[in-house]
């Protein structure tokens, strides 16, 4: 590697919060020091660009194309058709069901899971401390599965001859549930995606807001405890504002997981999902793979991109104001 | 709330400050009821795990039984012989193993240079590069899938282990970037500065300070690296046909064709399971700590 003796490079930034010294100085030197780091960085940007960069520019062309099975082989520049592709996606009702369950399964399951992650995170401060690695042990072991062997596992467990479940429901006086099939019905084939996703969701969301939870000053609990608060409100009134940085980052990053939710009803639906089991995701890969239609595949992942947009815009500003990345 | 029964008095006896927990409103009752809980949501959590174990130990009879048993009467390992005699279970793992570790390798040595890069400099563009480590590991990767994979068609890089490998380099790198950055800027300067008037060069300071006290951070970094290629299967799935996938495609193919063979299924899934496993305990701590930056620290 290059070596370029810089003087400037040991000081700058040097673990002083408030840079002060001289402005003139410092964009010289500044100046001097931007050859290196950006030759530093070039490899890694040269590849982002070329492989995240271009395709995501391809993706809109594409969008504004029509590209078919006919135009993938033959290797011809697909026709342009300007809109038609965007007409046709939102002039669609399939699609605007697709949405809309993709806007509801996100907003339950992430309610779902931050309560849940909250009230696990809570519980272990509360528990005595074998069961509290109990708890964190079982939590690695579910965060540690591969999200496309979970859903596997749920799909064995939840299958409508063999499944441990049925069996288990069966079980109850006056339930028969042998031979039930979870998926005729949409809303229970939902609830077992659901339940897939905030089971797999709940350790990070625990660990990392008990994580969260230890920052929370015990004087500051103790002192509301002896001015008479109840539980309720040391907890609303202390700690959940304590944590609510917190609480903001991992709800944004939840959301963002479970609106590009495709893994679990892919595999749960053995990669067919019926129209009712469709997300954004999968009818995007459906439409452009299944179907050969890349480019009204392109125009609908570029529409999902888009409605993502504030969200992720939401979380990098929250990444930048609360992590201080200088 | 769970933790926090709203009217029980606040015993403040402190009997033995419990590592940091909440010593408020902690009656005898109280606690059991809250253990109980613990323990009833550790079993749940890890019931799922547990029976695809089960199962995979299982000889076929018991595995379709109708009557399941919570556990093997007969335990063997049929069924994990029969996922390694499986078509192409020892080549895509094999497949997987290239794949992944062309990948981290890769992400490992360009992440770093980057990491260092923003880390140790002050440059004009520098916070133009974090927004984009940070904006490109939001962009989902399914709906870049479509002109990725006519990319590299085009390129005749589809059905091939090399295609694969670039991809996943650029869906770890980000992260990759973002953790060393974090390891790099926690050196302290002064070593740096240090070395550097005890005569040392850049470079020196590079191979004798940085990269030394970063081992550790590296490590972190390219096992998480080594999950998320490990788990990758859908790009994998799309691009390459049978014989140049992964496991994780070999587990998702196997569903597909004739019926699912629970058994071996589930050996397979286990199988596959095992290396992300104990990679993950080791480096657990670090990453939530990634993902959620400077929150936790705050």
């Amino acid at each position: 590697m290059s070596v370029v003796e810089s003087p400037t490079t040991r000081r700058t930034g040097g673990s002083t919060p408030h840079r002060a010294p001289g402005r003139a100085r410092r964009t010289r030197r500044n100046r001097q020091t931007t050859g290196l780091p950006w030759l530093l960085s070039l490899p890694a940007l040269i590849l982002l660009a070329g492989l995240l960069g271009y395709p995501l520019v391809r993706m809109v062309v594409l969008s504004f194309q029509n590209m078919r099975l006919r135009e993938l082989l033959s290797g011809r520049t697909p026709p342009w058709v300007g809109f038609d592709n965007y007409t046709k996606v939102l002039s669609d009702a399939e699609f605007w069901r697709v949405v809309g369950r993709t806007f509801a399964f996100t907003a339950v399951t992430v309610v779902v899971s931050v309560l849940v992650g909250l009230g696990i995170a809570l519980l272990m401060r509360r528990v005595t401390r074998g069961v509290r690695l109990f708890m964190i042990v079982a939590m690695m072991f579910v965060w540690a599965m591969p999200q496309l062997v979970a859903a596997q596992i749920f799909r064995w467990i939840t299958d409508s001859d063999f499944g441990v479940i049925n069996y288990f429901i069966d079980k109850l006086p006056g339930v028969d549930y042998q031979n039930h099939s979870w998926f005729v019905n949409p809303w229970q084939g939902w609830s077992v995606i659901t339940t897939l996703v905030v089971w797999a969701g709940i350790p990070f969301l625990a660990i990392t807001l008990n994580a969260g939870l230890t920052q929370v000053p015990k004087e500051l609990v103790e002192a509301a405890t002896v001015d008479g608060a109840s539980g309720w409100q040391t907890l609303r009134n202390i700690t959940l504002p304590i944590l609510k940085p917190l609480l903001i980052i991992v709800t944004t990053l939840s959301v963002i997981w479970d609106f590009g939710l495709f893994t679990q009803n892919w595999v749960l639906r053995d990669g067919h999902p019926e129209p009712q089991f469709q997300t954004l995701a999968t009818y995007s890969y459906t439409q452009a793979f299944g179907q050969s239609r890349y480019s009204l595949g392109s125009a609908i992942s570029v529409i999902t991109v888009l409605l993502m947009l504030g969200v992720m815009a939401f979380y990098i500003r929250q990444m930048f104001r609360i992590g201080e990345v200088e | 709330m769970v933790a926090t029964t709203p009217g029980a008095p606040a015993v403040r006896t402190r009997r033995r400050a419990d590592d940091g927990a909440m010593t408020v409103g902690r009656s005898r009752a109280g606690t059991i009821a809250a253990n109980t809980t613990g323990i009833v949501f550790g079993i749940l959590m890890l019931f799922p795990i547990y029976w695809v174990l089960n199962t995979s130990l299982k000889p076929a009879d018991e595995v379709l039984a109708l009557d399941p048993t919570l556990w093997p009467h007969h335990p063997t390992l049929t069924n994990y012989l029969s996922a390694f005699k499986a078509p192409l279970f020892l080549q895509d793992m094999l497949n997987g193993l290239v794949i992944t570790l062309l990948a981290v390798a890769g992400a490992l040595v360009v992440g770093f240079l980057a990491a260092l890069a923003i880390a140790r400099f002050k440059f004009y563009g520098r916070r133009a590069i974090i927004l984009v480590v940070l904006a490109v590991q939001l962009v989902p990767f399914i709906a870049l899938l479509i002109p990725l994979f006519l990319m590299l068609q085009s390129v005749s890089l589809t059905n091939s282990l090399i295609g694969v490998s670039i991809t996943y380099l650029v869906l770890i790198l980000p992260y990759t970037v973002w953790t060393l950055r974090g390891f790099i800027s926690v050196i302290p300067r002064e070593l740096d500065e240090a070395a550097l008037i005890d005569g040392c060069s850049r470079g020196q300071v590079f191979w004798r300070i940085i990269l030394p006290l970063t081992g550790p951070g590296l490590v972190a970094t390219s096992v998480y690296g080594f999950i998320q290629a490990w788990n990758e299967f859908i790009i994998i799935n799309t691009l390459n046909s049978p014989a140049k996938q992964n496991l994780m495609a070999w587990l998702l193919q196997n569903q597909t064709t004739r019926g699912t063979a629970w058994g071996p299924l589930m050996a397979g899934a286990i199988i596959t399971s095992i290396p992300v496993v104990i990679f993950f305990l080791i480096i657990q701590r670090n990453i939530a700590t990634g993902l959620t930056a400077g929150a936790v620290k705050g």
